[in-house]
């Protein structure tokens, strides 16, 4: 036991402040040395492997399945619709999708049967002897179908979700304006690509229940949504993460189909059982981001002022409904976001195609949104004869401004600081006068593009009150034999750093040194639900949430301390150590946690997460306060063109960020400069369109995304503007750099006459 | 017909038995339990299941079991490399804690030795370090902090370059 706190130097001080610090991530050891277990490398003795049959075709009715007589099916389990145990519905938003197709066929790749083996070749071998008979329809499946039956007809299509913003009065704004701006932007699919591929394990377990393993975001999407499939009781569905190597949203809602499949199967042939996709059905047959239209009108006045904003926004929602009205909610609350005008109507829809139903993909419809905002207003300021940069400098929102919602934002946040130091560090207005325009006779064309943009931490509007997501810590004994504390939380870990930076918070809120905390991996047994790791609201929402549990642990340690062991005296916990008021006793973490344990056993404490009763929302009109928070960012993107090959190479990217406090600079630097590179991708390498009802880039030989030597220069810089509502005051920071990449613009600085930038592809291979 | 080879595996001696033509990503993860080694995209676009072999780093997806010889020095993780004097970029990645670690390092941290002047010193020129990582595919870091590490590695590097 130290002998008196006085003696404690500086340096030992310093460890009590673990927030802002870049500690080292905890689970990097064993990350590098390949011994985490992800799902593909949990040992199961006796395990079964599972193969899907599916749908050769994109639409039509299911007539007949034949399982070939030739083939020995004793060896084998297969789950059809007749056995399962429930409802054959994937019970997500819209319950529109069975789990196994029984009468029509929405896409291609649908499953139509189970199967289970010993091996992966037998599983294989079944499932090839299986055969469909199916009636075919015809079958609607790109994008560019899709738009121009909307403006054809919007009625002959199968509307997945629709919603308006409404501000002011648009017509009255445009009315009022000296010029009027169009325009159509367009985005295609875009694939995760995490580089561990979907994978899951389902054990069933004596009781009758399951017990699922794998690599996923969101343990209490999967258990709560199986319970009328499965037809079991919620405790009785385990879900437990294993090491998770990458997921990008790619593993929010699609893990609960392989979950799905390897429970049925499991439960029926009462065997565990795998189901890891290869790469290419990976590609094929999981959820990828959704292909956006945006039109875009908007009013000017010759000053630059904006006087209205009319967007029209269509998401190509797959086959079925999955998460997309909330992807295309979040799509619509940010197509304006970031410019003040007091004359808004947005429209938003999701419509129906015959392909592979479209989910989660970082940035959630923000980055389609932003993409053609950013180059809407590239158009705008040309429009009125100024300099993108001046343009928006005009009209970005400032602290007490209004958005589209009517949403006053009160809390001192980034914009515009953002978009004003990243055009100093960047010298983009020097910078500007050089882009080549195309000139001919120039082996290399150099262009400077700029985006602005805000992305709203958290769920939309009061989600966060309506989801009361909690977080419990435990004070037990690791197994070390030392006494620490535990923390709970269904949030995974999926390489963005979830294990360090909750002990950092919760180490700091209890005043114990770094050791004494842990977080291990999510599992529904031990870990209430925190809600799922999207939305970037793990840091915000339940980092806080945590921060509150740990404030209640330390009160309840220090009046143990008081009353059990210093016969009432006050006592606080601090730097590690317990000190009485008057006598100056000081008793280290270690001995007063050791004693309550032996004294009282292990104590948990839980803490739910509560927005300020300031945030209104109305989720019918959209009005009101959409997000409880906004991280803010800007990117100056330089790039050269090759004049021959028109070949964009982007060769620095200058941005600032405002995602609120720094909880660790190391791992949040690493978000952004990952993202940026996804973003890169999107911007300007990752192409896939739909072939005969599939994917045409189906392998990573075809689907390019951006290697070691395709990244630019990265100059990420931070500005911080806590979030103002709860401790530790961090905003989002997972989703907002997927958001802005200015290579649209950029390219409209490059770009040969003639060429309009409107689509967000390389338009390399098309000359 | 199988066949029947003993190799050392991170400086052990190992006997295993297989149809010649299984990749030997197989080989290593199922029948000799080494999950260290990853899948990522079976066709070697990602490096998630490089090895060393014979000082060589291979994608294993794209390597017929059967060609590699018996006696084959083969390592599907990090550690190992210290025992032939190797210095060891597990823990130059870990050292430096760096941002987002995922599903690839193990094939990253086998990457990490390419990158040699003619000298036998490490070459950090941006392009080297670049050039040496192309083949392994990282979709969560955007490659600064890896190539962060690879420097920090270098630092341990033996003065004596590179052991074959």
């Amino acid at each position: 036991m130290r002998a008196g706190d006085e003696t404690m130097t500086l340096a030992e001080t310093k460890q009590y402040n673990q927030v802002g610090r870049s500690v080292p991530r905890v689970d990097a050891d064993e990350k590098v040395r390949g011994l985490a277990v992800y799902a593909d490398d949990v040992p199961v003795p006796d395990c079964w492997y599972a193969e899907v049959v599916r749908s050769p075709v994109s639409c039509g009715r299911l007539k007949k399945l034949t399982f070939d007589p030739v083939f020995d099916w004793s060896r084998v389990c297969v789950v059809t619709p007749a056995d399962i145990p429930g409802e054959n519905i994937v019970d997500m938003i819209g319950r529109d999708m069975p789990f196994i197709a029984h009468d029509w066929i929405q896409y291609r790749g649908e499953p139509l049967a189970l199967i289970a083996a010993p091996t992966r070749a037998l599983a294989r071998e079944a499932a090839a002897h299986v055969q469909a008979e199916i009636e075919t329809a015809p079958a609607l499946l790109t994008l560019q179908e899709l738009v121009a039956r909307y403006k054809a007809d919007p009625a002959q299509l199968h509307r997945q979700a629709a919603q308006t913003i409404v501000k002011g009065d648009v017509e009255k704004g445009l009315a009022e304006a000296d010029v009027v701006v169009e325009g159509e932007y367009w985005a295609g699919h875009q694939e995760q690509l995490y580089i561990e591929p979907q994978g899951m394990l389902a054990i069933p377990e004596e009781d009758g229940g399951v017990y699922l393993q794998g690599s996923l975001q969101c343990p209490y999407y999967i258990a709560p949504e199986l319970i009328i499939t499965l037809k079991l009781p919620l405790e009785k569905i385990r879900v437990q993460q294993t090491a998770v190597g990458g997921a990008f949203g790619g593993k929010e809602e699609f893990p609960t189909l392989i979950a799905g499949y390897c429970a049925l199967l499991a439960l029926k042939c009462r065997k565990p059982v795998k189901l890891i996709y290869d790469r290419h059905q990976d590609i094929l047959y999981t959820t990828k981001r959704h292909p956006v239209w945006v039109k875009h009108r908007t009013g000017l006045k010759k000053d630059g002022r904006i006087t209205a904003m009319h967007v029209d926004f269509l998401l190509d929602g797959g086959a079925y409904t999955t998460l997309s009205p909330v992807v295309m909610y979040r799509g619509i609350l940010h197509t304006t976001l970031g410019y003040r005008c007091e004359n808004v109507l947005v429209d938003g829809h999701v419509y129906r195609t015959n392909t592979f139903p479209n989910g989660a993909f970082r940035g959630f419809g923000a980055p389609q949104a932003i993409w053609a905002l950013e180059a809407h207003m590239d158009v705008c300021a040309e429009k009125v004869g100024m300099a993108p940069h001046a343009f928006r400098l005009h009209n970005a929102l400032h602290v007490g401004d209004r958005t589209a919602t009517g949403q006053v934002l009160s809390e001192p946040m980034g914009t515009p600081d953002v978009l004003e130091k990243t055009l100093e560090r960047s010298q983009f207005a020097a910078r500007l006068p050089h882009c080549s325009h195309g000139k001919p006779g120039q082996a290399t064309w150099y262009g400077i593009g700029l985006a602005f943009f805000g992305h709203g931490s958290g769920f939309t509007g009061d989600g966060e009150s309506r989801l009361k997501s909690k977080a419990a810590l435990d004070l037990e004994y690791f197994e070390d034999g030392r006494p620490g504390v535990s923390i709970r939380i269904s949030s995974t870990e999926m390489g963005q750093g979830t294990l360090t930076i909750m002990p950092q918070i919760a180490a700091d809120a209890l005043s114990v040194d770094l050791a004494s905390v842990r977080c291990p991996l999510a599992d529904t047994k031990y870990a209430p639900d925190s809600g799922p790791t999207v939305a970037s609201r793990t840091t915000m929402v339940v980092g806080s949430t945590v921060h509150g549990a740990a404030l209640k642990m330390r009160k309840a340690l220090e009046d143990f301390a008081s009353s059990a062991l210093q016969g009432g005296e006050p006592v606080t916990l601090e730097g590690g150590h317990f000190r009485a008021h008057f006598s100056g006793q000081v008793r280290s973490f270690a001995d007063v946690a050791g004693a309550y344990l032996k004294q009282h056993g292990p104590l948990r404490v839980y803490h739910q997460f509560q927005l300020p009763a300031t945030i209104q929302w109305d989720q019918k009109t959209f009005r009101g306060d959409s997000y409880p928070s906004y991280s803010w960012g800007c990117n100056v993107a330089e790039v050269e063109v090759d004049a021959l090959t028109l070949e964009i190479r982007v060769k620095k990217v200058t941005s600032y960020w405002d995602i609120g406090r720094l909880i660790n600079p190391m791992l949040a630097k690493g978000q952004i400069e990952g993202g940026l590179v996804q973003a890169l991708g999107y911007a300007v390498m990752e192409k896939m369109s739909i072939k005969d009802g599939l994917y045409d880039a189906s392998r990573m030989q075809t689907y390019v995304v951006p290697t070691a030597l395709d990244v630019p220069e990265l100059d990420v810089q931070f500005i911080e503007y806590p979030y103002t509502h709860a401790a530790p005051g961090a905003k989002g920071v997972g989703e907002i750099p997927m958001d802005g990449l200015g290579r649209r613009c950029a390219t409209r600085c490059t770009r040969p006459p003639g060429c309009a930038s409107t689509t967000c592809r390389s338009r390399r291979k098309n000359y | 017909m199988n066949l029947t080879r003993t190799w050392i595996i991170n400086g052990e001696a190992r006997t295993v038995e297989f149809p010649p033509m299984r990749r030997l990503l197989d080989v290593l993860r199922e029948d000799l339990g080494l999950k260290g080694t990853k899948e990522g995209c079976g066709e070697g676009e990602c490096g998630a299941c490089s090895v060393l072999l014979n000082g060589e780093v291979v994608t294993s997806c794209l390597v017929a079991a059967g060609q590699v010889e018996d006696g084959a020095t083969d390592s599907d993780r990090g550690g190992s490399g210290e025992d032939r004097g190797w210095p060891r970029t597990a823990a130059g990645l870990h050292r430096k804690g760096r941002g987002p670690v995922r599903f690839l390092h193990p094939g990253h941290d086998w990457s990490l030795p390419m990158p040699i002047c003619p000298s036998g010193q490490p070459d950090l020129t941006d392009l080297a370090m670049r050039d040496a990582h192309a083949g392994n595919i990282c979709r969560c870091t955007g490659y600064a902090k890896i190539m962060e590490a690879v420097a920090a590695a270098a630092e341990r590097w033996p003065k004596g370059g590179r052991n074959p």
